[in-house]
């Protein structure tokens, strides 16, 4: 196998060496991937690369408990508002953190999305796309992973960090599936081999006959999935250290907070270090049909504690102006508090916001009206949304697919990239 | 021995010709399965496709092990039936596996995942052995489909001695959780979105969903007692109480009446309910330590009566595509249990004569097996250009991956773990559907193949359990009886022991190319055995074993 | 003073009291004067008559009501957000109130009001009426006039807490007043000197939920929980009692009441949250300590889902849990003793109110019927008058219930 992809006419010449004493000193490589899979190398092609970094408000915050304050308002709940550090912008009192940073975000107040419900809500803000009957779209970390990664690292481009899943890498095809990682980012149960190398080799040998030999008249798709993910797992090996984060996490834990989150976002800052073009960390329980200010209360500090870190760190090692963080969810919250002192989904009016690569920061576009019922102005669907994350990645949005005969551009057609947001 | 009946005994022409033939003949007179081949073929011809070979006989052996027993077969089972010169041996053997005792067990554990899933809601039904007894029964006596459903609905008697109520004590106080389940599993409905609010794409209401959800709202929880080791509860039923509707989510605030919404049936009439008399009163809870009384009127039985009933639109069409779906991997509506008409059959006129024959064959559901397996569609061989898991027109086999039982289940017959234990006259540690590898493992790494839809999602966390996993435990089990213990120690030649391998653990024998490779990758020694466990391994990670096909 | 009589409860008042949540109530002294206070921030006073009219205008602008309105006589002005707890002396003089705002603030209500303002309480009802109207409609009825009513805003701030002061409870010898806050802090406070006697926090990641004193203060009940900050990320709570002196715990409530769990397992593990889970639910989101001293009652809240709320009746010398009574659907808001101690009263999620009888669990009378769909409104917090013939009950719908007791 050649280990030498074109990109290396990129690296540094040090990097190289670095790389290459790395293996002859016996770091753990096996007869493929070679160079490119040490982490040396890794972080030399993670610098020139764009990633990007998805937080997921899995269940769907409140905009009113984050970015779009209503205080006084029959809508407003019982949260004060705290100045930021953008003149005349107000943020929830809970995110006195984020609140010092909104120079480094571009809030959007006017998401106007289509789908109501989780199942829905989870596929189109994955994929830009609403699920349909006979097209499986891909995820966002599928298309980051296809045209922003590595194709020759053997790290997956594509890692969730206890986040949701519905379609995965849809027609991109299984080199693009997610690769999960536990709550604690720690890599799944039996990722170590204990078998003599020269044994497993020959034991990897016979299993590649036989798969070869029947995938010459057995096409399907999942006979193909399992072998890629058979080659992807053999190839962690040489790649496992990566997700040993214990020791940054006992350096960074005070940084982030010691919470679940904290531990998630640290982890993917150390991924994306490491040259993993997409990692998405979940935090669940936001979606609070009863006793929403308790549930925010106890989620969103935590949250936007692990949130201000990442983007410090990442700006700390120069990787914030190729990173993209997003944070967004499947739905926005109910202008309207219920009897249960919740809030119900809803998608006319909500909020999310972009950090990074490619955007602007100290942005707040668009408005709601006074009650948070509607989007005052300059609306932006999932497909807009989309749209300007691929632009803000240097990835093309008209970029297209094909699912059999069908030509799927990456956003929706008629999308549009909201280029007042682009840095 | 075998080569020759390896080879595909006729072409797609041959199919074509017998099809073609029934085309013109009226449904009620051709039997099921010509009807299914003749209606696929038609599509094939409409859109010119070219469809696999016929299965060879080795493929169709394993395929209908799987989807009748939930397991490969022995070695002796397959070669018992690879030299069976008979023409008429598969169906032969379908109509064997249909009354072999593991089919019901396998149905069992088919319906169980349908009707609770992995991780059913309440705390009851984490374990529901009265109900697999239950389940176990409907199968083996063959009870029609509609007599188990509605023996399941009207939830009579207590959950360890009749089982049927455990199914409803999931959604006790819950009756908009039960009236989703119902109507997705039963009806292929899906309610859920209009709970919250109108369905945005179709035509149910959230007063639709409200007058579903009041034939449950009388429910009740009882402990009636316990039975040595099992709880026994009962589903009680009051004669009062309401679900109570108060408009969209979206305007939910404090200080708005319920209202109470009528028990109505979907899209049908509203449920005559007789007037209680005047004064009637009841406790706010029906007393436990026996078991409860009848209320005045049950609104429950009057549901578990209407969902069979034919002016129920959507009960028999959902079975009959739901089993279709089972054994021909995807239903002519998939999903199966999503029937609206935003969601199109494949094969509209296929579906209608499924739901008529069955229903004509009164719910007859080895009847309906037989036909669906006798079928030359379901014979047709995985082999092919098709990239598709379920090829949208039945045009080649479809590739389902193995559950976490039917993996257990085959590894163990696979690698003689069974028949070492039959051997050593000893009993199994434990009589878990898992043994001797892990449940907790087994459930948490291909405990939910998929994507919901049955879609194979191909992941590497699989690959890590089956590279440094637990496998050890069956491949390199080296007691006698174990497929390693014949290679490591039987006097046989090497080329025997090669197809040994290939028939007890792919059901299949080896090519010349397979044989010639492992014979050489085996002559090698090594003391510890590590190759023939490789090679065992080998055969138990790959693709070839992972998918039903 | 005559025992509570729970035989023949009369809802005889609805006092409208809208705009956002009615939190909490309170009867000032041996008075019928009545306080509400709401999310908003706002305390309203009304003065009860012994009867309600003897034809009562139930149609008053319009709005149809199935019981007499009244309106009240004096806004307390001040906090700055939602009022948790209100409680007023035996004496009448000193109403105290805790508040989202991070203050304790202390009231003399027998005061002169400074002067008068403007209110509107029919917020909810005015909203209602715009619908579908245009916007000039729309401003006339949000903008119509109100009533006029008293103002006060004299008033002493117990000045301590940094974040929302969720608990609040005075002793029976009424010397000593404990509030607890979101911070995870209690401050047991010396009511007549306005001075901090003793403060501790808990586990930081937790929030206190629910305080009780002894009668004579010198010992603390309090309960810490907080919500799952992710989906294993649960704090583990606390329930201990303290010596309220100097803010040293002297029983842990919740390792007596699960002995089978190691003290090594008592960590934020989703295994150790399974086993409190059963005893605390969402929380101990209220106490109370009985008259004679002997039982502490402290009910389990949030949202149950799908079951019931119960409410530990608890030795205060042992520690051991007497009795679980009650069951509140969805969870209990708010517990009472009568001052005879014979009866507790609980207000949950369900839209009522229990009378039980503490001696033996009974439940000897259910005031209210459950309001809503599937989740009801709930009965936010509830009071009893000095002579125990009057109950008042905050209502989430924008009413302050007003029951009688023959």
């Amino acid at each position: 196998m050649n280990p030498h992809c074109p990109r290396n006419e990129h690296i540094s010449r040090r990097a190289l060496m670095k790389g290459a004493l790395a293996t002859a000193a016996g770091a753990t490589v096996m007869n493929w991937g070679g160079l490119t899979s040490t982490p040396a190398f890794a972080a030399e092609v993670a610098k020139k690369q764009k990633h990007c970094i998805m937080l997921w408000m899995n269940g769907g915050a409140s905009q009113f408990e984050t970015f779009d304050m209503k205080v006084g308002r029959p809508t407003g709940g019982i949260f004060r508002e705290i100045d930021t550090d953008l003149p005349g912008y107000k943020v929830c009192e809970l995110m006195p953190e984020i609140a010092k940073r909104i120079h480094k975000l571009a809030v959007i107040r006017s998401m106007r999305t289509s789908q109501i419900d989780h199942p829905g809500g989870i596929y189109l803000m994955h994929a830009g796309y609403a699920e349909a009957a006979n097209v499986r779209f891909p995820e966002i970390g599928a298309i980051v992973a296809k045209y922003a990664g590595d194709p020759n690292s053997d790290l997956p481009n594509f890692v969730k960090i206890s986040a949701p899943s519905y379609t995965g890498a849809g027609f991109l095809g299984p080199k693009y599936q997610p690769f999960g990682l536990d709550q604690n980012g720690r890599l799944p149960t039996f990722s170590v081999s204990g078998m003599n190398p020269a044994d497993e080799q020959r034991r990897h040998e016979l299993r590649s006959f036989i798969e070869e030999s029947y995938a010459r008249d057995h096409q399907a798709e999942p006979t193909r999935m399992h072998q890629q993910a058979y080659e992807q797992a053999r190839r962690l090996q040489n790649v496992r250290s990566v997700f040993d984060v214990e020791s940054e996490w006992q350096k960074y834990k005070e940084k982030y907070g010691d919470s679940a989150i904290g531990r998630k976002c640290l982890t993917a800052r150390c991924l994306v270090e490491a040259g993993i073009a997409f990692v998405e960390a979940g935090h669940d329980n936001y979606d609070t049909h009863a006793d929403n200010f308790t549930g925010h209360k106890a989620r969103v500090p935590v949250m936007e504690k692990a949130w201000a870190a990442l983007l410090d760190d990442l700006e700390e090692r120069g990787l914030l102006q190729d990173t993209l963080v997003i944070w967004t969810g499947e739905i926005g919250r109910t202008p309207s508090i219920n009897n249960r002192s919740g809030r119900d989904h809803y998608v006319r009016s909500w909020s999310t916001a972009l950090a990074g690569a490619g955007v602007k920061g100290g942005l707040v576009y668009g408005e709601s009206d006074r009650d948070g019922h509607d989007v005052k102005d300059n609306p932006v669907t999932e497909g807009d949304f989309f749209a300007t994350i691929y632009k803000a990645l240097g990835i093309d949005p008209t970029i297209e697919n094909y699912a059999g005969i069908r030509p799927i551009p990456l956003a929706p057609f008629g999308s549009k990239v909201v280029e007042d947001l682009l840095a | 021995m075998l080569e020759k009946l390896l080879r595909p005994v006729s072409s797609f022409a041959a199919a074509v010709v017998v099809c073609g033939m029934l085309a013109g003949t009226a449904h009620a007179e051709t039997p099921l399965r010509e009807v299914i081949d003749a209606e696929v073929a038609k599509v094939w011809k409409e859109k010119g496709i070219n469809p696999s070979a016929p299965a060879p006989d080795a493929e169709f052996l394993r395929r209908v092990y799987l989807d009748l027993l939930g397991t490969t077969p022995s070695y002796q089972e397959t070669a018992a039936f690879l030299d069976d010169a008979a023409p008429d041996k598969r169906a032969k053997l379908i109509d064997k596996l249909l009354d072999d005792p593991r089919f019901a067990e396998h149905q069992t554990r088919e319906w169980d995942m349908v009707l609770f899933g992995r991780n059913p809601p309440g705390y009851d039904s984490g374990s529901r052995e009265g109900f697999i007894r239950f389940l176990r029964e409907q199968f083996a006596k063959n009870a029609p489909y509609d007599q188990i459903v509605k023996t399941i609905l009207l939830a009579e008697g207590d959950t360890s001695n009749q089982g049927a109520p455990m199914f409803l004590m999931q959604y006790q106080r819950n009756p908009e959780d039960a009236a989703v389940a119902v109507t997705k599993i039963f009806m292929g409905v899906q309610l859920e979105c209009a709970r919250c609010h109108d369905h945005p794409f179709e035509d149910y209401t959230q007063v639709d969903f409200y007058g579903m959800a009041a034939f449950f709202a009388r429910l009740q929880r009882v402990e009636a007692g316990t039975n040595g080791k099992e709880k026994m509860l009962a589903l009680g039923e009051k004669s009062t109480g309401d679900v109570l509707f108060t408009g969209p989510a979206i305007d939910a605030t404090p200080g708005k009446k319920g209202e109470p919404i009528a028990p109505k049936f979907l899209k049908g009439e509203p449920l005559a309910e007789p007037e209680l008399p005047q004064d009637f009163k009841e406790p706010p809870n029906i007393p436990g330590g026996k078991m409860p009384e009848k209320p005045q009127f049950s609104r429950k039985d009057a549901f578990a009566e209407w969902v069979a009933r034919p002016d129920n639109p959507w009960f028999a069409r959902e079975a009959a595509n739901r089993i279709f779906g089972q054994f021909l991997g995807k239903g002519v509506v998939h999903p199966v249990d999503n029937l609206s008409d935003v969601n199109p059959p494949s094969h509209p006129a296929l579906l209608d004569a499924l739901e008529k024959e069955f229903v004509a064959h009164r719910f007859d559901i080895k009847w309906y097996v037989r036909e669906l397996l006798n079928s030359k569609t379901y014979q047709l061989s995985s082999a092919g250009s098709a990239t598709e898991a379920f090829p949208l027109y039945y045009e080649r086999a479809k590739y389902r991956p193995l559950s976490a039982e039917e993996l257990a289940a085959s590894w163990r017959v696979a690698t003689g773990y069974d028949e070492a234990l039959a051997k050593s006259g000893k009993k199994p540690e434990n009589a878990d559907d898992f043994a001797p590898l892990t449940r907790g493992y087994m459930l948490s790494f291909f405990g939910k193949p998929g994507d919901g839809e049955g879609n194979f999602q191909g992941g590497m966390h699989e690959h890590l359990y089956l590279n440094n996993g637990e496998l050890a435990r069956l491949f390199a089990n080296s007691g006698d009886g174990t497929l390693l213990h014949y290679l490591s120690k039987s006097e046989d030649p090497i080329e025997k022991k090669v197809e040994r391998l290939f028939l007890q653990m792919l059901s299949r024998p080896p090519s010349e190319e397979e044989a010639k490779f492992f014979v050489a990758y085996l002559s090698e020694t090594e003391p510890s055995g590590q190759r023939q466990q490789n090679a065992i391994w080998t055969l138990m990670t790959c693709s070839e074993f992972r998918f039903n096909h | 003073m005559a025992a509570l009589n729970p035989a023949k409860p009369q809802h005889v008042w609805d006092l409208t009291f809208e705009g956002d949540w009615p939190t909490s109530v309170a009867f000032i002294g041996g008075s019928r004067k009545l306080a509400a206070g709401n999310r908003e921030g706002k305390i309203y006073l009304w003065d009860i008559p012994d009867a309600p009219p003897e034809n009562p205008d139930l149609n008053k602008g319009g709005r149809k009501r199935e019981r007499p309105d009244l309106d009240p006589v004096r806004l307390l002005e001040g906090h700055q957000n939602g009022i948790t707890h209100l409680i007023s002396t035996a004496d009448g003089n000193t109403l105290i109130s805790a508040s989202l705002d991070h203050s304790v603030r202390l009231w003399n209500t027998n005061l002169a009001p400074e002067g008068k303002v403007e209110a509107v309480l029919d917020m909810d009802y005015r909203r209602q009426q715009t619908r579908r109207k245009s916007e000039e409609e729309t401003k006339k009825i949000l903008e119509a006039p109100g009533i006029e009513v008293e103002v006060q805003r004299t008033h002493e701030t117990l000045a301590g807490h940094a974040d929302w002061i969720t608990a609040l409870n005075l002793s029976a010898d009424e010397r000593r007043l404990i509030s607890g806050d979101d911070d995870c802090l209690t401050i047991v406070w010396d009511l007549p000197a306005r001075k901090e006697i003793s403060r501790w926090t808990g586990y930081p990641r937790d929030w206190i939920r629910s305080v009780a004193l002894s009668p004579d203060g010198k010992t603390a009940f309090v309960c810490e929980h907080a919500n799952k900050a992710d989906s294993f990320d649960v704090p583990a709570p606390r329930v201990r009692l303290w010596n309220a002196d100097d803010g040293t715990p002297t029983l842990d409530l919740l390792k007596l009441w699960t002995p089978e769990t190691k003290d090594e397992q008592r960590t934020d593990s989703y295994g150790y949250a399974q086993t409190w889970g059963k005893l605390l639910k969402d929380g101990l989101v209220c106490a109370a300590w009985s008259p004679d001293g002997k039982l502490i009652a402290a009910g389990q809240g949030g949202e149950i889902g799908g079951g019931v709320g119960n409410v530990h009746l608890i030795d205060a010398e042992s520690g051991k849990i007497v009795r679980t009574v009650s069951e509140h659907h969805e969870g209990v808001v708010d517990v009472k003793f009568s001052a005879d101690g014979k009866y507790l009263l609980t207000a949950g999620r369900d839209t009522v109110v229990k009378i039980i009888q503490v001696e033996d669990g009974k439940d000897v009378a259910t005031l209210g019927k459950g309001r809503g769909g599937q989740f009801k409104d709930w009965i936010h917090a509830i009071a009893l008058s000095a002579d125990e013939q009057w109950l008042a009950m905050a209502d989430i719908s924008g009413i302050v219930q007003v029951w009688r007791f023959e």
